[in-house]
């Protein structure tokens, strides 16, 4: 934690935002998670792009939820690599759709399994994907939390 | 599962250990970290010659063709992103990205696989 310190303290990122040089969560552990979230906005997307084109009228639920998925990925990826206070609110809110999407999927998944059995990143509670899509919103929302803004009044 | 499969098995898990534990030493990514990324770029990269060279040969792909070929394209373009990204800000979280990559090859390289076969 102390070398993220460093490092944030440094970084030209935080020199150039302007008059809230508060930056501290693309640094550090921040990084990891950024892209992990890359990695999952790719295939989120790629994969949803695939069910679409290929085969959207098989399970449109399903592919749409796919999309969507994917979509929350990719907010979630550029809006935690952003500086700024409005960067961090998107952040939280595409963390808590993430996290509230794979729980909601995953029950689903589990508890109707008739009308859910097409594969989207967060069925199974993400069992697909390692259950890192179950995990990540919640290290995002820790994260988040640590290096929330400071109050400005 | 072939050859391709199991090379990229072996170099990702290396890799992803390397980088992991010179993550846990608190060590910012140094050349043994980063070579192991260009290790897995490399044998992603012998998998592609060696589809190309198969293909070119009358092997038919069973799955989606272009299925395969967007994982392997995609698979070649993250070790280059991780290190992009690893090397602007080089501290130990950095060699926590470039362990992503390993796993996240192998993981690939089973669904290129799949298609393929």
């Amino acid at each position: 934690m102390e070398e993220a310190e460093n490092v944030s303290a440094k970084s030209p990122q935080a020199a150039g935002t302007g008059p809230a040089p508060t930056n501290t969560r693309n640094t550090g552990p921040g990084r990891l998670l950024i892209a992990v979230y890359a990695i999952f906005a790719i295939s989120a997307t790629a994969r949803a792009g695939y069910q679409i084109l290929t085969k959207f009228s098989e399970a449109p639920l399903a592919y749409l939820l796919s999309a969507f998925a994917a979509v929350v990925y990719v907010v979630a990826t550029v809006s935690l690599a952003k500086p700024g206070r409005t960067a961090f609110k998107i952040s939280v809110i595409a963390v808590l759709v993430e996290l509230v999407g794979v729980l909601v999927v995953g029950a689903l998944s589990v508890f109707d399994a008739v009308n859910f059995p097409h594969e989207t990143v967060w069925s199974l509670f993400g069992r697909g994907y390692g259950f890192i899509p179950l995990l990540l919103p919640i290290l995002g929302l820790i994260w988040l939390y640590r290096r929330r803004p400071a109050a400005s009044h | 599962m072939d050859a391709y499969f199991y090379i990229i098995l072996v170099v990702g898990l290396v890799s992803t250990i390397v980088c992991a534990v010179a993550g846990i030493l608190k060590k910012a990514p140094n050349d043994l970290t980063i070579l192991s990324v260009a290790a897995v770029e490399l044998s992603l990269l012998v998998y592609l010659a060696g589809s190309i060279v198969r293909v070119a040969g009358g092997e038919q792909i069973a799955g989606e063709p272009w299925e395969f070929w967007g994982y392997l394209l995609t698979a070649l373009i993250l070790p280059i992103g991780a290190v992009y990204w690893s090397i602007l800000e080089r501290t130990r979280w950095s060699n926590f990205v470039l362990a992503a990559v390993g796993v996240t090859a192998l993981v690939m390289a089973a669904r290129m696989n799949q298609i393929w076969y």
